[in-house]
Formats: structure tokens, sequence, C-alpha cells
């Protein structure tokens, strides 16, 4: 009998679930899709946890200029998780689901620093930063049309400027939030001549 | 000694905090297995002292020595694989790196060109915060 | 924080190891601050520490063991850094570290002026007083900690207290009639 239930122990000792990782401040639970893939005409999933984005940034070449940019990006990021899938038909996916993640952008910390609407495109795009003190420390943003919805996490010490100079189209409107970089010092005038 | 200067020690020699996001880069900067610390082989003797000590016959030693051979090469050559595995892995999550910032900042330009673009007069449907 | 965290590091959880760094980041980082006197160095050490607890999870073998691992692998590493490097000469340490609790401000000169003077130090006697007064290890913990006799510990305790003190006093930082 003792034989048996220490069988039983060991057996669903053996089996039990792994823990879960635990998430990181800024991280938000974002479903997998896995069914919207197979639906989706293009899709983007993307799930990169410390562990994955160090090795990715290991592995980026230093000497193309814009990887190199990501490259100094990387020391200040924890992790990023990006779905995007494009459809055929108008409304293919799932709202409630983007409704879940929203719901978790409205939680503590989380404040909205943008938010636009198009009625005439139905489109929607929302961004939000997790402030800790002063700092970004997460950033969500979800956007959604007819045929389109993107939910990007990026978590870690978030410069929002040097995030969008990667497409270095427009300047970053001042949002009042906190960046990673210091402003520089003013330089000194040169001494006047008389 | 006095206590006094011991205890005026300890306190002037609190921890100082590490750096901001020290934790990320340490978990960052993880291999992506753990291997383990295999302990040193001691006491490895040359084929021949085995052949003296033991009497094995040499065919049997010499069958031995390739086998040895062979399991190095082998290993050699899968640690060449796992490598190569191990580059494929990384630029692939580097090239999904890359995806996911320009996703990311495509978005992020949709919704800073709603902000900078001034409200168009009544009557049109956009509106914006 | 319970041996579970261990286990479930040792298992893979990552999320588990990074806990396990959080709660020690401090003292290992500290130590390397107070022994290399630069932020840089001392992160590059604490962070070769935390690899190498990530690559010998297995030998540790409770969280106690786990804390004074740390330390002696700080400690001896940050030894060797020093000693590999001969033509490093001393220098002040960076203003800006913070210490984790908060200080009256006679204690931040206090403690300026004994991190600096700890600096003059050599390598071992600095590791000796770091482990018995900052990270609070007995006599004999430091000797095991630092493969060093007992004798040998207490001997450097004594000769850097005298020296520190003295240069303490010399500084106006303590007051001579309060030492007996």
């Amino acid at each position: 009998m003792k034989i048996l239930i220490a069988l039983t122990l060991a057996t669903l000792a053996a089996t039990a679930p792994a823990a879960e990782p635990v998430a990181l401040k800024g991280q938000l639970r974002i479903p997998e899709f896995a069914a919207l893939a197979n639906k989706a005409s293009e899709s983007v999933n993307v799930t990169l946890d410390p562990q994955l984005l160090g090795m990715a940034c290991r592995f980026l070449n230093a000497d193309d200029p814009e990887q190199a940019d990501v490259k100094k990006l990387c020391t200040s990021l924890s992790g990023i998780y990006v779905r995007s899938y494009t459809f055929d038909k108008d409304f293919a996916y799932p709202q409630a689901d983007v409704d879940g993640v929203r719901r978790q952008l409205s939680g503590p910390g989380w404040s909205r620093i943008v938010g636009a609407r198009s009625n005439k495109e139905n489109t929607n795009v929302d961004v939000f930063v997790l402030l800790d003190n002063g700092k970004a420390r997460g950033l969500g943003i979800i956007a959604s049309e007819p045929r389109e919805f993107t939910i990007v996490n990026i978590v870690g010490n978030i410069d929002l400027e040097e995030l969008h100079s990667l497409e270095g189209k427009f300047s970053i409107p001042n949002l009042g939030i906190e960046t990673a970089k210091k402003p520089e010092p003013p330089k000194p005038e040169p001494p006047k001549k008389k | 000694m006095s206590e006094n200067f011991e205890n005026e020690l300890r306190r002037a020699l609190r921890p100082v905090d590490a750096p901001e996001g020290f934790t990320e880069r340490v978990m960052r900067a993880l291999p992506a297995q753990r291997d383990p610390v295999l302990p040193p082989v001691v006491n490895q003797q040359p084929a021949y002292r085995l052949v003296k000590r033991f009497g094995i016959p040499m065919a049997f030693a010499a069958a031995l020595v390739l086998s040895v051979l062979l399991g190095m090469h082998v290993a050699r050559v899968q640690d060449q694989r796992m490598a190569e595995e191990r580059e494929a892995a990384g630029l692939a999550a580097s090239r999904e790196l890359m995806q996911a910032l320009h996703v990311t900042s495509q978005k992020l330009d949709l919704a800073y060109q709603a902000v900078k673009t001034p409200p168009s007069p009544a009557g049109d449907e956009e509106n914006r915060t | 924080m319970p041996d579970a965290l261990l286990a479930r590091a040792r298992a893979g959880d990552a999320g588990a190891f990074a806990e396990l760094v959080r709660a020690h980041q401090g003292s290992v980082y500290s130590i390397g601050y107070r022994m290399l006197n630069r932020r840089d160095a001392a992160e590059d050490l604490a962070q070769d520490v935390f690899l190498q607890l990530y690559r010998k999870l297995d030998h540790i073998e409770s969280l106690e063991h786990l804390g004074f691992w740390l330390r002696r692998v700080a400690a001896n590493l940050a030894i060797d850094w020093i000693r590999r490097l001969p033509h490093t000469t001393t220098q002040p340490l960076e203003e800006g570290a913070t210490v984790a609790a908060p200080q009256p401000e006679d204690d931040m000169l206090m403690s300026r002026q004994l991190d600096k003077l700890l600096g003059e130090l050599s390598p071992s006697a600095r590791a000796v007083m770091l482990l018995r007064y900052q990270e609070d290890l007995d006599v004999a913990e430091v000797g095991t900690a630092l493969d060093m006799p007992v004798n040998t510990v207490k001997s450097h305790i004594k000769r850097s207290l005298t020296q520190l003190r003295s240069r303490m006093i010399g500084a106006k930082l303590v007051d001579s009639e309060a030492m007996p």
C-alpha cells in the first residue's frame, strides 16, 4: 500500500506542470492567437523574452546602421511582444481578445498617452505607457482596423524617441514623459571678440 | 578595538544599489541552455598502461582507442551542429526583433501623425485625443 | 524567500532566477564596487558572478549556502581581477552610487571617506573588511570564503581597523577621545 502511495505521488510530481515564469513589470498577458494565424493573409507573431531578446541583440549586425541603432536600444529593453494580423475580410478577428488586452492597459500604472480615432476609416490607435517613478517601464500599443489588428508590448526602460526614430519620419511631440536620454548640457558660448 | 568604531564602520559600509536594469541585463546575458559543470577527469591513463596493467589483448585495446576517437569525432560534429543551430536561432531572433521594432515604429507613426495633424473644421468625422 | 525558489531556478524557471539575482544583486555589486572602485567594472564583475551561479545552480544546497557562495565568489573574483592588473592604481570611487537605505549627512561623508580609505588597503585586507563589516560574516566564515587561516583574517582586521581609525581621526571624521 505504501509503495502504491509513493508511486502515485511520484507520478503526480513528475507530471505536475512547470511553474509559469514570473511576468516582468510592464509585461502584458497577450494571447497567442494560434487559430488566427491560419485565417490571416499576413501575420507577425514575435515573442522575445529577456533571454531570447539578449540572444537576438547579440546577433545584430553592428555594421548595418539600422541594426546598430537597435543594438543601442537593447541595453534598456527586457522584452518585446508583437501580434499583428491582416485579413481578407472585415472584422475576422475576435474583438473580445483585443479588448482583454485593452482592459489590462487600464490597470494601475498604465496611462494612455495617445489615442487616435478615424470614424471614416474605422481605425483606432492607442498608445499606453506604464509609468514608474516618472519613467516609462512598459509600452502598449493597440491598433485596430476592420481588416487588421496589432498589439505591441515592450518591456524595459522605454525611450519613445529612440523607438520612433527607427522610421525617421516625424519628430515626437512633447508628451511629458521622461525619456532614458538626459538632455545634453548647453554648450558654452565662445568668448565674444572685442 | 572600540566597538563604536566597528559599528560606525558597519553603518558606513551599507551595500550600494546595483545600477537600474541590472537584473534584466544579467538575464539577457544568460546562455540559452544551462550546461552543467562537469567534474574534471582525473587519473587519465594512456592506453599502453592499461594494456600492461590489466593484460588486455592489443586488438581489444586498439578497438577501444578507435571507438574513443570515433566518439570524439561524433561529439565534435554534434558540437559544430549545435553551434550552427544556435547561430541560426540567434539570427532568426534578431530578424524577429527588427520586424517587431518596425511594426512598433509604424504604429507609433500612425498615432503621432494623428497628434501632429491639426484638427479639421467641424463636420469632419476624425477625432483625436 | 523559500527554498522552493531555488528549486524552481534549478528547474529552469527564468523568473525564479531573476528573483534570486534581485535579492542578492546589492551585496554582490557592492563587493565589486568597493573592491574595484569603479561602477562599470563592478557591474561586469557582478554579472560574471551571476553567470557563474547560473551554471552552478545544481551545486547550491540552500538559500543560505547561495548567499555565502555569492559573497565568496564575488570577493575572490575581485581579488583576482585586481591582481591581474598590477598597474591599475586605486582611484577614488565615482560619485553617484546610492546606498540602499537613506543615511544622515554625517554618515554619508564618513561613508565616502571610508570607501576612499578602503581602497588603500591591500586586496586581501579589503576583501576581509568588506566580508566582515559590509556582509557581516563572522571571522571563521570570512576565512572559509577567502581560503585564509582564521588568524590571518584576525590580523588583517586588526591592522586595517588601526589604519582606518587613525586616518579617520586625521580627517576629523571620528572623535579620537571616543576611541580608547
